[in-house]
């Protein structure tokens, strides 16, 4: 849809670069409609790496949508959402499951489960979904206080430094009560960085000694089992309850998943309810949800070949930097080099005229996520759109 | 006789809540085929056309599309109380108070001050007024920011407040600097009652909560529509409660199919209600306040002398495939929409007769 936007308000700018470059001054100019053709070949070309949360549904998935089994999942419960909640709890190795409409949802209700008490502290890291991007709900909608401990580049928060952040019970006249540890895999902010088992294992241990639960942002989960070659349900064994998207990279259109015990999810979905989330016909969307499951698990490994082509080949452009070992999934944080001409602006901008979205992260840093919508010979577009880009800003 | 049984029990009409409507073809056409995008990175253009729709239907500049009407009250209420330390005046038996899990107070930390709701669903005004915090009193009051109404009102018995009322309540707020939310949930049951168009009946209202999933009959969702400042403060409240979906146009699609097919079949299920209510009304050990049904909910009291309770009742009619909701040990609702047919009120009212006529069903039971 952009880039068709982009092509009316553009396609001046670009017919005149256009014909500057096939030398058309030599010879009689294109006609207009043949260079708006070539022109809007080139802008309509849309290639959304702003976030694996923009697939769309394929066609598998309208079609289970249209022909949903539905029913009132508040009054009773929808077919086809048991069915994928049966099939989710199974895949995750826990007792149940519940569909809700957002990740944001999932972890929210995942920490006030754990939470219940007033008085709750929740340990997690300093650059996790949960602290930057859940407008601070854990604190500001469920009362509870957040413990930050600092994310290493790889994902993990140290061990003795999650110990060090239990709130030892003997001062609780002035400390509030730590309940849980939340981790995230694949973690995005560091780049999609992979939680290894026996990381995982290793907190489940410092939880289960001092008495807390442990909950797993696995937004990504998949992906993160995808790469490190572990099945899911042992690579959350560990926790106590997991909230997993089904919207992005396995590319349902909307909703998460999350699991734990039956005695969790009886709370969570009450919750759910607390929270608006109580919806009613809503096997149309756990239908293409199930079809998803099916088709697009195993697309995964493909997404990740795709994303380590385009990383090494944005580190050898002049002036870029992507950090090649925090590679491990389908996300790659791309770094303009000091004293190189270019700017995130300018990338962005000249990438988005030729139908490439992706996001700013701030002043010198973009960020590029895949999905199974973007093929190979996107992945080729992108990287030569990029050294392009480098290049004019170089004077080259 | 097997078969014969089969085929009565088979037969369900299911008269529990006017949320159980499914999506008829046309709706799962429309679903299939739905313009989609992420409504979050950017505006999914389905929903798009649903909340621009909704908000000239509503006469308000803006709309925002939510998963239920629990989160449009919870949201709507949390909005125009986002100061911390106000209270919110609404009536003791209505929707948000009784049915909400107490989501304002326990997540928004709003505080409720209820008032008495009347039989017809209105609160009086000289109450309403009463209970609004005297500033000067501040070092130990909260404060008042909002007053919300609910239109049609459920626990009475769907009964509709009138534009007039409306207006009333309005001036109250606005000569005391409050806020006024309407939930409504089944606005469309009570615009056609009334014969007031929507635009007209919400017009006092700052902010209006209006379910798609009920009579309208679309598969989810409700739509909050109120100010473009309003809205926008929503839409980030939305997200932080979770409720930020992606490419959601697949329910938006339905929603509006909804809205161009349904509104007008909301008549014929105030039809079906009145004349249920009337055949049910004859029938001795039970009562209906037939006044009181003005859409299309009823409620219906058992008499002592029935000699049946409602979970006994409830538990013969669900032998017919009829399913109804029993609140309490004496009370009954029944709610109409668009997916009772008129036989099915007709069979609805001889399966009424004889279970408290106490007739065994020919099952043999």
């Amino acid at each position: 849809m952009l880039g068709s936007i982009c092509a009316c308000t553009e396609l001046l700018a670009i017919v005149k670069s256009t014909s500057n470059i096939v030398g058309a001054s030599d010879m009689a100019p294109p006609s207009l409609l043949e260079t708006a053709t070539v022109v809007e070949k080139m802008v309509t070309r849309n290639v959304d790496l702003r976030s694996d949360t923009v697939t769309k549904p394929t066609e598998a998935m309208r079609a289970a949508m249209a022909s949903a089994e539905v029913d009132d999942d508040v009054l009773g419960y929808d077919p086809t959402a048991l069915l994928l909640e049966t099939e989710m709890a199974k895949m995750m190795g826990k007792e149940a499951a519940l569909f809700v409409p957002s990740g944001t949802m999932g972890n929210l209700i995942c920490v006030l489960v754990h939470c219940d008490i007033r008085g709750s502290e929740v340990i997690l890291g300093d650059n996790c979904h949960i602290n930057i991007y859940e407008n601070g709900g854990i604190s500001t909608i469920g009362g509870v206080h957040p413990r930050q401990v600092k994310n290493n580049d790889d994902g993990t928060i140290d061990i003795d430094l999650i110990e060090a952040a239990i709130r030892d019970p003997r001062g609780e006249l002035m400390f509030p009560s730590t309940r849980l540890i939340c981790l995230e895999n694949s973690h995005a902010n560091s780049g999609g960085r992979c939680l290894s088992v026996e990381y995982t294992d290793r907190v489940g241990e410092v939880a289960k000694k001092h008495g807390l639960k442990l909950h797993i942002d696995g937004a990504r989960i998949f992906n993160a089992s995808a790469a490190l070659g572990v099945p899911v349900d042992r690579l959350v064994e560990a926790a106590d309850s997991v909230s997993v998207c089904l919207s992005k990279g396995i590319g349902a259109p909307v909703g998460s998943v999350i699991v734990g015990s039956k005695n969790f999810i009886t709370k969570a979905k009450r919750l759910r309810k607390t929270l608006g989330g109580g919806m009613r016909q809503i096997g149309i969307l756990c239908a293409a949800a199930l079809v998803a499951l099916k088709e697009n698990v195993g697309k995964l490994e493909s997404d990740h070949k795709k994303t380590r082509l385009l990383a090494d080949g944005l580190n050898e452009i002049k002036g870029l930097r992507v950090n090649p070992c925090s590679i491990e999934t389908n996300i790659i944080f791309i770094d303009i080099v000091d004293g190189s001409r270019t700017t995130t602006e300018k990338i962005f901008k000249y990438l988005e005229e030729r139908g490439i979205l992706l996001m700013q992260e701030k002043a010198s840093r973009l960020r590029v996520v895949l999905h199974h919508q973007i093929s190979a010979s996107d992945v080729q577009y992108t990287l030569s759109c990029f050294q392009q880009a480098v290049q004019i800003e170089n004077g080259n | 006789m097997a078969k014969v049984a089969e085929k009565m029990v088979t037969r369900t009409v299911d008269l529990r809540s006017d949320t159980v409507t499914k999506p008829t073809e046309t709706m799962r056409v429309a679903m299939a085929n739905a313009e989609v995008d992420d409504d979050v990175l950017g505006r999914d253009p389905s929903c798009f056309r649903l909340e621009e729709e909704m908000a000239k239907i509503t006469g308000k500049e803006a709309a925002l599309f939510v998963p239920s009407g629990t989160m449009g009250n919870l949201i709507s209420v949390l909005v125009h109380c986002d100061i911390r330390g106000s209270e919110v005046i609404l009536g003791d038996n209505s929707h948000i108070h009784i049915y909400e899990n107490g989501g304002i107070a326990t997540l928004g930390g709003v505080h409720p001050r209820t008032v008495r709701n009347n039989e017809d669903g209105t609160m009086d005004i000289d109450l309403i007024e009463a209970a609004i915090r005297d500033p000067k009193g501040e070092l130990v009051y909260p404060t008042t920011r909002l007053i919300c109404l609910e239109n049609s009102h459920g626990n009475t018995g769907g009964r509709c407040l009138s534009v007039e009322y409306t207006e009333r309540v309005g001036e109250v707020a606005k000569q005391h600097g409050l806020k006024l939310h309407i939930d409504g949930a089944r606005i469309f049951n009570a615009s056609v009652a009334l014969g007031v168009p929507v635009d007209r009946l919400v017009r006092a209202a700052d902010s209006v909560s209006v379910c798609l999933s009920k009579g309208i009959g679309a598969p989810v969702g409700s739509v909050i529509v109120g100010s473009n400042s309003f809205i926008t403060k929503a839409r980030r409240l939305r997200k932080t409660l979770g409720g930020g979906m992606r490419q959601v146009g697949i329910l938006c699609a339905a929603a509006l199919v909804a809205l161009h097919e349904n509104v007008e079949k909301l008549e014929s299920d105030h039809k079906n209600a009145r004349f249920l209510a009337d055949g049910l009304n004859e029938i001795k050990g039970l009562r209906v306040d037939t006044s009181s049904v003005e859409t299309n909910i009823i409620y219906i009291e058992i008499e002592e002398n029935s000699g049946t309770t409602a979970a006994k009742l409830s538990k013969d009619l669900e032998e017919y495939g009829i399913l109804i909701m029993p609140m309490g040990t004496s009370r009954l609702r029944v709610v109409f929409h668009h997916q009772i047919s008129d036989s099915d009120v007709r069979y609805t009212l001889s399966c009424f007769e004889r279970a408290v006529a106490g007739e065994p069903n020919e099952n043999g039971n």
